[in-house]
């Protein structure tokens, strides 16, 4: 990857901290580390265009300052099980190759195997981390059909070698998290969605799975005028409505009848396989899962079981 | 100060020329009433070149005069640019003039630095990008121009203007021209043409001339971007048309139908008043007129 064009800065403030979530929508209690603020692939729909006003990458390399800050929240948290990601306010592994940011914290988590830590990313390289890897660094891709990524994803790895990344993962004993986000209507997703599925099950162990997030697409009114501006056919193809927080989402009924058709692929292929809604409400959960999810708390809850079920009393 | 002959001005290099429009009615009377009060300003050339002053040239020239008050200067041609600016941030300059300023500036060969400088006195954001839309403005078709300048609409909407082909934003002025709009309104029919033709690949112009009025091309123009929020909204009304609410009672639905509730709203002054609105509720969830709207917000 070129690496020309990023320009590192150190950054300070609180790096550890709970994902902010979104107004009047169902958060799963996830924990971020911002490691790096600012990301280089420079995905269309990216909401880090609208949140972060600078076009420089920020770092923070005060790695035994952040695993301070971690290792607070674990000891402090006796009810559940936490889960920290580096994929918020950036990509986990595309620039970890050279700086080698990731590895203090795998084995923080191997070694203190109370919480589980998630590299979340479309840049499918994990070589590097291979002697570091334990089950408590989940290994999670991004997934859309090639053609999505082809055309709004392209500084990023294509499918196939995502999910050649994930089986490896898989093969060093890492549990794999798969993130359906965002997923886009475009003319013909129905069937691209089936096919990415259909490679899903194909290359991937899907008992090791350990979740599968969807989330259509939404985003801020600020990228509405650049979607527009850009011409953006596929982003814009679907019937967009104002939410609750102010951002677009695609109308109800539409989220419904994708998230159903998801739903309904991937149980298909794996009955247990635990899938979760992102940032979506209470009557989206009820109608797509069957489940009532009726606040934060209660998919924390679901978090908690289905870590329990898949650790046992490893953690 | 001179008083020179206008034959020998060079009306037609408009090097330093900002304004637009170039013609005012308003200052057409006011130079047939008393004349020209302030002189304009020329680069010392032969023929001369206007610095500051076009419009009371060439509405002095519309109203028969053939000589104008003037003051001759020697300066250089980057110079003469910035006091024809200077000369009209006071009285604050619409889009296409800040255009102008800018275009001008850079076909002069001036530093993007001193650019930014310019641009904050024009009150504009010193970036690249606003540079880019600003010339790209100044490039437009007269029309174009004209459409912006009297409508007085923002940067935002003229962007949204710009994304169309010179041929689409024909068709749109001359729609938007035909009907009474308002800014607001004309930042809403923007968006909903541009996701027209980005969801569409085109727009279909001739079902959109002829619409009686703004309400109407709305509702056209939504119908093709929110099919099934409209189709939700008419069913809303024709459930409420049959609930037959008097206006002391109110159902309130999300707009976007999001929300997985209603607010069910009486108004009473009396408890006779309250016990009877109660009732006519009572009677509509029996109807399963109730149902019927919570429906519609669960998709």
């Amino acid at each position: 990857m070129n690496l020309q064009e990023v320009r590192v800065e150190e950054a300070k403030g609180n790096i550890v901290r709970d994902c902010p979530g979104t107004r009047y929508h169902i958060c799963c209690g996830y924990k971020t580390i911002d490691l790096i603020e600012g990301c280089i692939m420079s995905c269309s729909y990216c909401i880090l265009k609208a949140y972060i006003n600078n076009p420089c990458i920020k770092i923070n390399k005060d790695i035994p300052y952040i695993i301070s800050q971690v290792e607070h929240m674990i000891d402090a948290e006796t009810n559940h099980t936490l889960r920290f990601g580096t994929g918020e306010l950036s990509d986990s592994l595309a620039l970890d190759r050279k700086l080698g940011l990731n590895r203090p914290l795998i084995e923080f988590f191997g070694e203190k195997k109370r919480a589980l830590l998630e590299l979340k990313s479309k840049w499918a390289y994990i070589t590097h981390l291979a002697p570091y890897l334990n089950p408590y660094t989940v290994i999670s891709f991004s997934v859309a059909p090639q053609n999505i990524i082809s055309k709004e994803e392209k500084r990023t790895s294509p499918l196939y070698k995502r999910l050649l990344a994930a089986r490896k993962a898989q093969e060093l004993g890492c549990f794999v998290g798969l993130h359906f986000d965002p997923v886009i209507i475009y003319e013909g997703f129905e069937k691209d969605y089936e096919y990415l599925i259909d490679d899903i099950g194909r290359i991937l162990d899907l008992k090791k799975v350990i979740w599968v997030s969807m989330g259509l697409l939404r985003f801020p009114p600020r990228l509405l005028d650049r979607f527009i501006e850009e011409g953006r056919k596929n982003l814009l193809y679907g019937e967009f409505v104002r939410g609750e927080d102010g951002k677009y989402r695609y109308i109800k009924q539409e989220r419904i009848k994708v998230y159903r058709m998801l739903h309904d692929l991937l149980k298909a292929r794996e009955e247990n396989l635990f899938i979760y809604l992102c940032m979506e409400r209470e009557d989206i959960w009820q109608k797509v899962t069957g489940l009532t999810v009726e606040d934060n708390k209660t998919l924390i809850g679901f978090f908690d079981k289905r870590i329990e079920n898949l650790f046992g009393g490893n953690i | 100060m001179k008083t020179i002959d206008i034959d020998h001005i060079n009306i037609n290099d408009r090097r330093f020329c900002i304004s637009y429009p170039m013609y005012d009615s308003t200052l057409l009377s006011s130079i047939n009433k008393i004349g020209i009060i302030q002189p304009v300003i020329l680069l010392n050339t032969m023929p001369y070149v206007v610095i500051t002053g076009f419009k009371r040239t060439l509405t002095a020239i519309q109203a028969g005069f053939t000589k104008i008050p003037s003051v001759i200067v020697d300066v250089s041609e980057k110079d003469a640019l910035l006091y024809a600016i200077h000369d009209n941030i006071k009285r604050g300059l619409n889009i296409v003039e800040k255009g102008h300023c800018i275009e001008r500036m850079l076909h002069m060969g001036f530093s993007l630095t001193e650019i930014h400088e310019t641009m904050i006195l024009l009150s504009l954001d010193p970036h690249e990008k606003i540079v880019e839309r600003l010339t790209a403005v100044a490039d437009m078709e007269d029309t174009f121009k004209a459409f912006i300048t009297t409508k007085g609409i923002a940067m935002k909407q003229v962007e949204m203007l710009m994304y169309f082909s010179s041929e689409e934003r024909s068709e749109i002025i001359d729609i938007l021209t035909s009907i009474h709009t308002t800014e607001s309104f004309i930042r809403e029919i923007l968006e909903l043409l541009n996701l027209v033709k980005i969801k569409k690949g085109g727009i279909d112009f001739d079902s959109l001339k002829n619409v009686p009025d703004a309400q109407e091309l709305k509702k056209i123009l939504k119908k093709l971007v929110n099919p099934i929020l409209v189709s939700l909204e008419e069913e809303l009304k024709r459930i409420k048309l049959l609930c037959a609410l008097s206006p002391d009672i109110d159902i309130k639905v999300d707009p976007f139908f999001e929300k997985g509730y209603i607010d069910m709203l009486i108004r009473a002054k009396t408890e006779d008043k309250a016990k009877d609105a109660i009732e006519k509720l009572r009677n509509i969830l029996n109807k399963g007129y109730i149902r019927s709207i919570l429906e519609l917000t669960r998709g």
